[in-house]
Parts: C-alpha cells; structure tokens; sequence
C-alpha cells in the first residue's frame, strides 16, 4: 500500500467486483460478504449493482457486485451501471475478475479498467474448471506481467478467497507502458515491480 | 476392448429398439384411447403421462440407436447416454409420482400419513414402460463409470 | 493514455501466450453432452424431456403431495368446521368477509379471509411456489437454462426477442415481479417492451398455475394452449409494429456443473421468504376487498353493467366479473373464485385465458411502473386491445366449434 508506483493508491474502502458476465462475480460476492446476491449458472443474472459489507482487520470494506461486462463503452443496461459504478467510486479498490478458462476475453475489461487508472487486484477464479479442462494458467507470471496482485482461487468451493481479502489491501495502479516493457522481457527486474511490496507474490 | 465395444453395441441395440418400440406403443395407447395392461407393465392412456411421456420414451430409443455404431466414439456414446438419460428422467418422474401418492392416506382415511403397508402397497406392479426400461438402462452408468472420458 | 482495440488485443495475445498452457486437451463427457443439448435435431428432444419433468414433479409435488394429500384434508375437514363452529353469529357481516359461506363444506366455496384465503395462500400455492423455485434454481444452476436459449433463438428472433428471452419468460412462470427485472438482459428498449407486454398478458404465474392445477385439472391442458399461441402471435404482430432493432447476440454458454447445494437452498429460502412477505398478506387482503365490494353491492352493479359485453363478446357468464376485479390484487384468487361459479367447460377455459391475460397483478404493475412509465402506459394500451381481440377470438373459435 504504501510503495505503489503510481502512488494513487485506493484508501480501500470500497470493493468493486468486475468482470465479464458468468465468470461468478455473485459467488465471490456472497463469499466475501455473506449477503445473498442471487447467484446462477447463466450470464447476465446480476442487472443491477448489490452492496455488501465485509470487515477484515478492523477495516470496513463496502463490497460492490457489478453487473458482467465485456467493455466499458455503455453498449447496454449492464455496461451502463457498471461505467457508473466505477465513476462514482473512482477512489475503490477494483478486483478484476477473470474466468480461468477464457483469460484473453475477461483481460479485455482487465486493459479498460486498467488504463482508467484504477487501483485493482485480479482474481483469477474457476480454477478448478481450467484444472479439469487441463488449462494451466500461470499465476505467478502474469502478476509478474501485470504488476498487480493476482490471486487463483476458486469461488465456488470458497479456495482462495482468503487470499483475496489478504491481498486487498496491496492493491495497486498499474500501467500499459510498464506492462509492455515487462512482456518484452527486458525489464524483468525494473522496481516498478518491486515497488509493489508486500504481496509477497512476485 | 474391441469385444467389449461390440457386444455393448449389441446391448444398447437391443435395449434401444425396446425403448423406441414402447415409446410408439405409448403414443398409440394414446390415439387408440383405452389403457393396457400386459402383465407387469401399464401403458397410461392419458395425454400427459401417455402421448408425451411416450415420445419422450421414444426419443430416447432413437437417441440410443443412433449412437450404437462405433460406440467407442465419444460422440457416439454421448447419444447413447443421452437417451439413456431420458428414460432415467421419466422413469424417476413417474417413481417420484409413486413417491408422493403413497405418502399421504386416501381421500377417505381420517389419518393424514398412509400406513407402512399402504405405502409400500403404492409401488405395487404394474409399472409404466420407462420404469421397467429403467434397470436395463442403469448398465449404461456403468459405463459412463468405466469409460469415462479416459478411452476415447 | 488510450490504446486502440487492436493494441489492446495484441497485447493480451501476448499476455496469454506467456501464461496459459493449455495441455493436450480432451473432450469429455460433459462437453459432447453439452454440444447435443444445443442442437436442434438432439436438443428438442432433450427439451421436451425436460418439460415433461418440471411438469410432472410440479404435479406430483405440489397436486398430488401437498394440496391433495394434506392441505385439502386439513383445511376442509379442520380448520374450516372449527372457524365456522366458533365465530359467532353466521348472519353479520364480520362472518361474511372473513369465514364466509356458513354451510360451505370445503375450502373453496367459503371464501372468506380465514378460510378460501389461507387456504389458497398456503394450501395451494405455497406448495407450487416451492417445488418451482426449487426446480427452476437446478435449472439456473446446473447451466440447462443458456442451453435452452440457444435452441429457442430461432423462434424467439421471430417475435422480435432473442433466445435470452426464455429466461424471463420461464422466471414469469414463477412469478412476474422478478421477471419484469429480467428483462434488462435483453438489449433494445423495443425488445424489453414486447418482452414485458408478453409476460404481463400471457406469461401465468407459479400462483396461477397451482391453484389451476387444483381448480381445473382437465382443462389447464387448452388454457397453456391458448396462452402459448397468444404468445407467439401477439409477439409477431408487436415485433412488426413497434419501430427499433432487434439485434442478434451472441450467447455465452457456461459448463454444466452440479448444483451447489447450499447456493440452491440460499435461492430457494430468499425467494420463498419473499413469496410469504409479499404474496400471503396480498391474497388476505384481496379476499377482504372482493368480499367488502359484494357487500356493498358494487360488484352486483359492475356485472349488470358489464354483461353484455361478458355475455356476447367474450361468451362467460356474467358473474365473471367479480373474479376479474380480484384478478388485479392476485390472479390465483381469481382462478380459485372461478372454480366455483357454474360454468361449461368452453366458458371455464376462456373465462380462466380472460383472468390470465387481462391486467397484471399490482405487483407486477408496481415493478412495470418503475422500468418507465411510457412503457407501462404503451404495454396497458396493447393489454387493452389484446384482451378485446383475443377474448373475441377464443369466443369465435368456440363458436364455430360449436361449444361457446
């Protein structure tokens, strides 16, 4: 929290959930919060916000579902409120999620919200359906790339999900140039990585 | 391996044609209007259970015997336990039926739970085709079992 | 700092060829199931299996389980001769509104608050409304429901919806409320409007479709009939004349999972505590206002009024009206009122379309008004015309079968 690089860093305070729909945003949602968003096996079930609350190490956290997108450019209801959403809570931490199995779609939202300069960890999520379909996904590397958190877990057996709250607090900014850099591999050890101390992770 | 294959093509064939078969037999009991009864089996005359059971039952014989050739194939096998996932489906409904009628005493009774026996009397034979078709079809768990996704 | 799409998209190829290995991967089971539950020639026949299910676990459940089982002999045989043995004086009108016909020997006759109302509400429908939501969450759940819409994209582009359209349609068979929320997955406002007149005229409720189950078992067979080709005409006709796009959409089809079972019972437990919150104090109050409005004589009044026009244009008896004014407050109350009144079976059917098709409840009005009250408006006109038309229709078709 307190080295990031882009040094705007989220006070935290409030989650947004994102990702594309049907990648179980609601599961993670009940999961962090314990409230009852109604969570189903086809996409689109979330089409409006929920609010929760989840309280870790004495810090309040104000967790918000945001309906599934595939961008942020308004093109229906869904992608409206979730562009409002993450407006009017410009200084919220952003947990990106992403379904394991189909990372290149959700990182399409990942490049929106990380470009609009939030703070954001992302949660890597299904990984028990990768693990059957035999899709590895390398976890370690792609924080690497990202220069985010980047937590594994699976939502709906619950694996993971403490790391996820563990690892809200070191959220962080990151950008494109950076992230270029690192793909290209010739920055492997530039401190904008390390910078992001303490999650331990990278 | 090969030997298996073939000799389970030959079960699914024969089970398939009986499933097809009492499937259109349902459906006539239907168009013809009376209900029949041939020993332990009760062919239900009305539209629900009868018309549209019955050619539930019926696809699910077609599905059966499509997927007999090569049934090593996974595509192949995949329509094979999908009909056979269709009689599972109304043979457990018409159970569940069985279930819910027999728990309660009749109309008449001052009680409101059926005795033991009265409830055991509920599931008393005869049966409707898809519940008889049902054991021959469990073999088909078996295999799902056995083959599972890993021979293919 | 903006990067164009085509940046955006090489940068992620990159990103993921660095991460993600995907090991020789094999089809499985589950997967080949998956494709055949979405083909035509495969799926139909799956989705007809389904149907039979949910309906025939509904019938068991709810009909011959709970309501026939129990419910009947509980609130004919106790509940009904103890109300009637201890409220005092059968002559007032306290008696009337609340226990209702004094030599009554069931439940539905009475009809008054205590008696026709509890039972209704927790007789009838609560049983149907629990084993629906219980099947309707397995449906969600297991991943069956983006299936079905694939397969039924075809038609539904036909009356200006998409495939996603099954979903509210199916929510509504439970009930309207959440339903009319659902339609926000669809994409245009032209497509949200037909899908929220739809559902409003011709989609029942889980209510409804109990209390049907339990008044007119025979008949309920003609009655999803007419509500099924009502459906697809009125939603080709609304698809040719309301002006907007009715863009295709690419469907996302999730894996089939097995149902997690505490999300299952979570669902089951917040829909069914908001059917008890809501629904329950609705139908009591519906029977007060039913029975207050026959004791005041304006009900007498309306169907003297209204009778020409029961009796010569849609062919119902003109006792009908008293059902229809309840119908508004809750439809199951009017189904259950109908049940009693003398009728034919042709009259029965269509007077039980009319009660279907005409207003939605307030309820669902309620949720109408908050998506926009243009709408609600347009969908009210449309409502009006379709009751004329499509009551003038089923009495045509009555006539020249030679029932009406």
């Amino acid at each position: 929290m307190e080295g990031n690089p882009g040094g705007d860093a989220g006070n935290g305070s409030t989650v947004l959930l994102i990702g594309n729909p049907n990648v179980g945003k609601s599961m993670l949602f009940n999961r962090l919060t314990g409230v009852n968003a109604v969570v189903s096996n086809y996409p689109g079930t979330t089409v409006d916000f929920t609010r929760g609350t989840l309280i870790m190490h004495k810090k309040t956290y104000e967790i918000i579902d945001v309906p599934g997108t595939y961008s942020l450019e308004a093109k229906d209801l869904a992608e409206e409120v979730a562009i409002k959403m993450l407006n009017e809570h410009r200084d919220g931490v952003v947990v990106v999620v992403l379904d394991a199995t189909l990372i290149e779609r959700g990182m399409y939202l990942l490049f929106e919200v990380i470009e609009r300069g939030f703070s954001l960890v992302v949660a890597l999520n299904m990984m028990d359906v990768a693990h059957d379909k035999q899709i590895a996904v390398d976890a370690r590397r792609l924080q690497q790339i990202l220069g985010v958190p980047v937590v594994p877990m699976t939502a709906i057996s619950g694996e993971g999900v403490k790391d996820l709250i563990d690892i809200l607090r070191k959220a962080c900014v990151t950008d494109v140039m950076g992230i270029k850099s690192r793909l290209s591999g010739d920055a492997a050890e530039t401190p904008a990585i390390s910078g992001c101390t303490g999650c331990g992770r990278c | 391996m090969k030997t298996e294959h073939t000799a389970v093509s030959i079960y699914v064939g024969i089970i398939g044609m009986a499933t097809l078969l009492l499937g259109l037999a349902q459906i006539l009991v239907f168009a013809g209007g009376t209900e029949l009864t041939v020993g332990i089996m009760t062919v239900p005359n009305d539209f629900f259970r009868g018309a549209w059971g019955g050619l539930v039952v019926a696809f699910a014989g077609a599905l059966m015997l499509s997927g007999v050739r090569e049934i090593g194939d996974i595509q192949q096998f995949s329509k094979v336990v999908l009909g056979a996932i269709l009689v599972w489906i109304i043979a457990g409904c018409d159970i569940f039926a069985m279930i819910c009628e027999s728990i309660p005493a009749g109309e008449e009774a001052p009680a409101f739970f059926n005795s033991l026996p009265g409830f055991i009397s509920g599931f008393a034979p005869p049966y409707a085709p898809a519940v008889l078709l049902l054991p021959f079809s469990l073999v088909i768990a078996c295999l799902i079992r056995r083959w599972g996704s890993s021979d293919t | 700092m903006g990067l164009s799409e085509d940046e955006r998209w090489a940068l992620i190829d990159e990103i993921s060829r660095q991460t993600v290995k995907s090991g020789g991967y094999k089809q499985t089971l589950g997967d080949v199931l998956g494709e055949l539950t979405v083909k035509p020639l495969t799926g139909i026949p799956v989705a007809i299996g389904v149907l039979y299910a949910f309906w025939s676990i509904f019938g068991s459940f709810a009909g011959a389980l709970m309501t026939d089982g129990f419910m009947v002999k509980f609130f004919d045989r106790y509940l009904l001769p103890w109300i009637q043995g201890m409220w005092p004086d059968p002559g007032t009108w306290l008696y009337f509104i609340f226990v209702g016909d004094p030599v009554a020997d069931n439940c539905f006759e009475a009809f008054g608050v205590l008696t026709s109302g509890l039972f209704v509400a927790i007789g009838v429908v609560l049983p149907a409304v629990l084993i629906f939501y219980l099947m309707m969450t397995v449906l969600e759940d297991s991943g069956y429901l983006p299936r079905l819409a694939v397969l039924m994209d075809t038609f539904l582009h036909k009356i200006g919806l998409h495939g996603y359209a099954i979903v509210p349609t199916i929510l509504g068979l439970g009930c309207n409320v959440p339903a009319v929320t659902a339609t926000r997955i669809l994409e245009t406002r032209k497509q949200r409007f037909i899908m929220m007149t739809l559902l409003a005229i011709f989609v029942p409720c889980g209510a409804q479709i109990g209390i049907m189950l339990k008044a007119i078992p025979d008949t309920i067979g003609w009655v999803f009939l007419y509500l099924l080709i009502g459906y697809g005409i009125f939603g080709f006709v609304l698809n040719k004349v309301i002006p907007g796009s009715n863009p295709e959409i690419l469907i996302d089809v999730p894996p089939y999972h097995l149902p997690a079972w505490e999300n299952v019972a979570k669902k089951m437990w917040n829909r069914t505590k908001g059917f008890l919150k809501e629904a329950v104090p609705f139908v009591l109050f519906g029977v007060l206002i039913v029975n207050l409005l026959y004791l005041g004589g304006v009900i007498q009044w309306l169907s003297d009024a209204l009778a020409p026009l029961f009796v010569y244009w849609f062919g119902v008896p003109k006792e009908t009206t008293g059902p229809l004014i309840a119908a508004f407050l809750r439809k199951d109350l009017a189904v259950a009122q109908l049940a009693v009144i003398p009728m034919t079976a042709y009259q029965m059917i269509s007077s039980v379309v009319l009660v279907s098709i005409y207003f939605p409840c307030v309820a669902t009005f309620v949720v109408m008004l908050k998506e926009g009250w243009k709408e609600l408006v347009a969908a009210v006109g449309v409502l009006i015309c379709v009751v004329f038309l499509y009551g003038g229709l089923i009495h045509l078709i009555g006539i020249l079968l030679g029932v009406a």
